[in-house]
């Protein structure tokens, strides 16, 4: 590391080290930027505006892949600032966010349309984060890049779709059976988190952090509570640490399993899918059980957890034992069936160089040849002690998603094991520490079954003043442009579901 | 092919052997069903509306169709558009974005229709009812016929609301 802070530091006019977390100010952001991003091969994690005394503060997080280090680079702006989204296409979504909520203009943006708000419904010149007055009501109109030449037809699909999902509108360029372009417009949620949540109490901010993707609710609380707790210097008891991890895997094995039954559903074989989603029933009931609902929410509090799982050590092995039997099952009829290989297979391809641009995460890398997973890379909670072997494939395709998912379910199966032995023991488990709110600006961070969540929490007068969550999918989304190009539209659904993406958690 | 079929019977993964069962949903199953024999000639069918959920909602909605609850069974269907629905079921505290869109769903739906919300946000916007992208849920929008707590609320909850709402 030595080497990579002199380099760094021929860059920096200040530079300070905390833990894991290397603060940058330079003037020359460009530079640097694309030395992280390009040389050291960092994966941009979040991009943070936030109001300052004078003006505007933007802060780019970079995580460091190789090592358990994370780099803030950070700027003052005043209205305008340069925009990078040519050289780190990552930055095209942050840039644009930050101008609708904002005010602030990227400079020399590429693609510069209106993103969360959309204009057809958002008065031009509104930015909720800037606290201005909007002075006419124009509205706009949103332009599509259509693509025009003879036999090419436009195949608009949604915002409503016709399962139960979430809305989202694409537009698919056709040309025959194959699709030519693929182009989405999201934000139909937006419901306005950051704002809501700027000025509000913490546990009021947990309560709606929960709500960011609904399935993973414990995840997106994690990492709050861990943002905070990093802020006041809490130390959270090593019991609770590991219960902490139990419902986090379990949470996983819930969301990996829907997503392997969405597979076979899609690939048309129901008799596969309805017995997994029996599986996933099971496990969901499971976690009623443990924390009171079914998707573990209020589970997670700052200092601790909020419930006692001891009790029930003998009922989450004997279900998880259970689960693990008819999963394994399940998943020899997969690799058995070459109808259902044969629609896996080559489809839905993307490329090592597509996920590196957009700094994709979670399994929608990992299944592309690029490792990402922060609970081996930036360990967290308990996870530097837990052995676990992940899987890295080059295929990039929906087989090699689903392979990766299927190990990781199989990985949380044995992590769940190993805690569950380590709370039986405990004499007296102590759920919570005691604690006093700081003042302070941190980022918190967890794997959820999508890739790593990652937050900024600063908190002035016990408040929370500003709040900026990153859902996995905010990451991922970009990368199905890719991944359907060249395939048929029939495989759309299967490429869809093997990415798994959250509407909730892009749109905010 | 053999392989597949020699394993499956090796391991006596029948799909006979599948049964799951659940009392209280065989129960107020029976009697949704005959309230959807008696009225609706056997088939229900709902159309869902996200308006801006957390997707939990969508996650119990969808449980609904696994073989603990397998809500075809008593004759109601999730229907992939509103032109055929008997029923819209909304989710989701209304975001700005999504208004325009729900508004031309509810238009689709033939008359007579009802109108399910589901989950704490929907009448009122919930947790989300102060920001500027909501508009408050759908309680002074669309006339609501039935409103299922809960955040989200769990799937024998919709049961026994759908058995509340055909009882009327």
């Amino acid at each position: 590391m030595k080497e990579i802070f002199d380099s760094i530091h021929y860059f920096c006019d200040e530079f300070s080290e905390d833990g894991n977390f290397v603060t940058i100010k330079t003037k020359q952001l460009k530079s640097l930027s694309l030395y992280l991003f390009r040389d050291l091969d960092c994966d941009l994690s979040n991009v943070v505006a936030l109001r300052a005394k004078d003006g505007f503060i933007i802060k780019y997080l970079y995580s460091y892949p190789k090592k358990d280090y994370f780099f803030i680079v950070w700027q003052n702006v005043q209205d305008k600032f340069e925009s990078f989204a040519d050289d780190i296409p990552a930055l095209n979504w942050f840039e644009r966010e930050i101008y609708d909520l904002f005010g602030l203009i990227p400079l020399n943006h590429p693609d510069f349309r209106a993103l969360p708000l959309h204009p057809e419904n958002y008065p031009i010149g509104f930015h909720p984060m800037q606290n201005d007055e909007i002075k006419d009501e124009n509205y706009g109109t949103y332009e599509y890049k259509d693509v025009k030449s003879e036999g090419v037809y436009t195949v608009p699909v949604g915002p409503i779709h016709a399962g139960v999902i979430e809305p989202g509108h694409f537009r698919f360029a056709m040309s025959g059976e194959p699709i030519l372009q693929l182009e989405i417009r999201h934000f139909w949620k937006h419901r306005g988190i950051e704002k809501l949540c700027e000025g509000k109490e913490i546990d009021k901010v947990l309560k709606i952090s929960q709500k960011i993707s609904g399935d993973n609710a414990l995840s997106h609380a994690l990492s709050f509570a861990m943002a905070v707790e990093k802020i006041c210097g809490i130390k959270v008891p090593s019991f609770a640490q590991y219960c902490r991890v139990i419902a986090a895997e379990l949470e996983r094995i819930s969301c990996n399993l829907s997503d392997f039954a969405g597979v076979f559903q899609d690939a048309g074989y129901s008799f596969g899918a309805s017995g997994i989603t029996a599986l996933k029933e099971d496990i969901m009931r499971l976690m009623k059980l443990l924390g009171g609902n079914r998707f573990f929410k209020d589970f997670v509090i700052i200092g601790g957890i909020s419930k006692n799982i001891k009790p029930y050590t003998k009922e989450i092995i004997a279900i998880i034992k259970q689960v693990n039997i008819t999963f394994d099952k399940y998943k020899k009829i997969m690799e058995n069936s070459s109808s259902i290989l044969e629609r896996l297979e080559t489809t839905g391809k993307i490329k090592k160089q597509t996920v590196k641009d957009l700094s994709c995460v979670g399994f929608t890398a990992s299944a592309s040849g690029r490792f990402s997973d922060f609970r081996k890379t930036h360990p967290y909670l308990i996870y530097s002690k837990l052995d676990f072997e992940t899987l890295v494939l080059d295929e990039g395709d929906v087989s090699a998603r689903v392979q990766v998912k299927l190990n990781d379910i199989k990985n949380s199966f044995k992590i769940i094991k190993i805690c569950t032995n380590y709370i039986s023991q405990v004499d007296k488990p102590k759920l919570k520490a005691r604690y006093e709110i700081k003042d302070g600006e941190e980022f918190g961070y967890a794997q959820s079954n999508r890739g790593n969540i990652v937050h900024f929490v600063k908190i002035e007068d016990n408040k929370v003043v500003r709040f900026k969550p990153r859902d996995p999918s905010f990451m991922n989304w970009q990368s199905i442009q890719f991944a359907v190009l060249g395939d048929v539209m029939g495989d759309f659904p299967l490429i869809n579901k093997s990415l798994n993406l959250s509407y909730a958690g892009n749109d905010l | 092919m053999i392989d597949l079929i020699n394993m499956r019977f090796r391991d006596k993964l029948l799909s006979e052997k599948l049964e799951f069962r659940d009392e209280n949903i065989e129960v107020l199953g029976l009697e949704l069903k005959k309230r959807v024999n008696k009225i609706f000639k056997k088939s229900f069918s709902i159309r869902e509306v996200d308006t801006g959920s957390c997707n939990a909602c969508e996650v119990e909605i969808n449980a609904l169709a696994n073989p603990y609850y397998n809500l075809e069974r008593f004759g109601i269907s999730f229907v992939p558009s509103p032109k055929f629905a008997d029923a819209l079921m909304i989710t989701g505290a209304l975001s700005k974005n999504m208004y325009p869109a729900l508004m031309n769903a509810y238009e689709l739906t033939p008359n007579p229709k009802f109108i399910i919300a589901v989950g704490d946000c929907a009448m009122d916007g919930g947790d989300f009812k102060d920001s500027y992208a909501c508009m408050g849920g759908i309680r002074d929008k669309l006339p609501v016929d039935l409103w299922i707590k809960g955040c989200p609320p769990e799937p024998i909850d919709l049961i026994s609301g759908l058995l509340k709402l055909l009882s009327k």
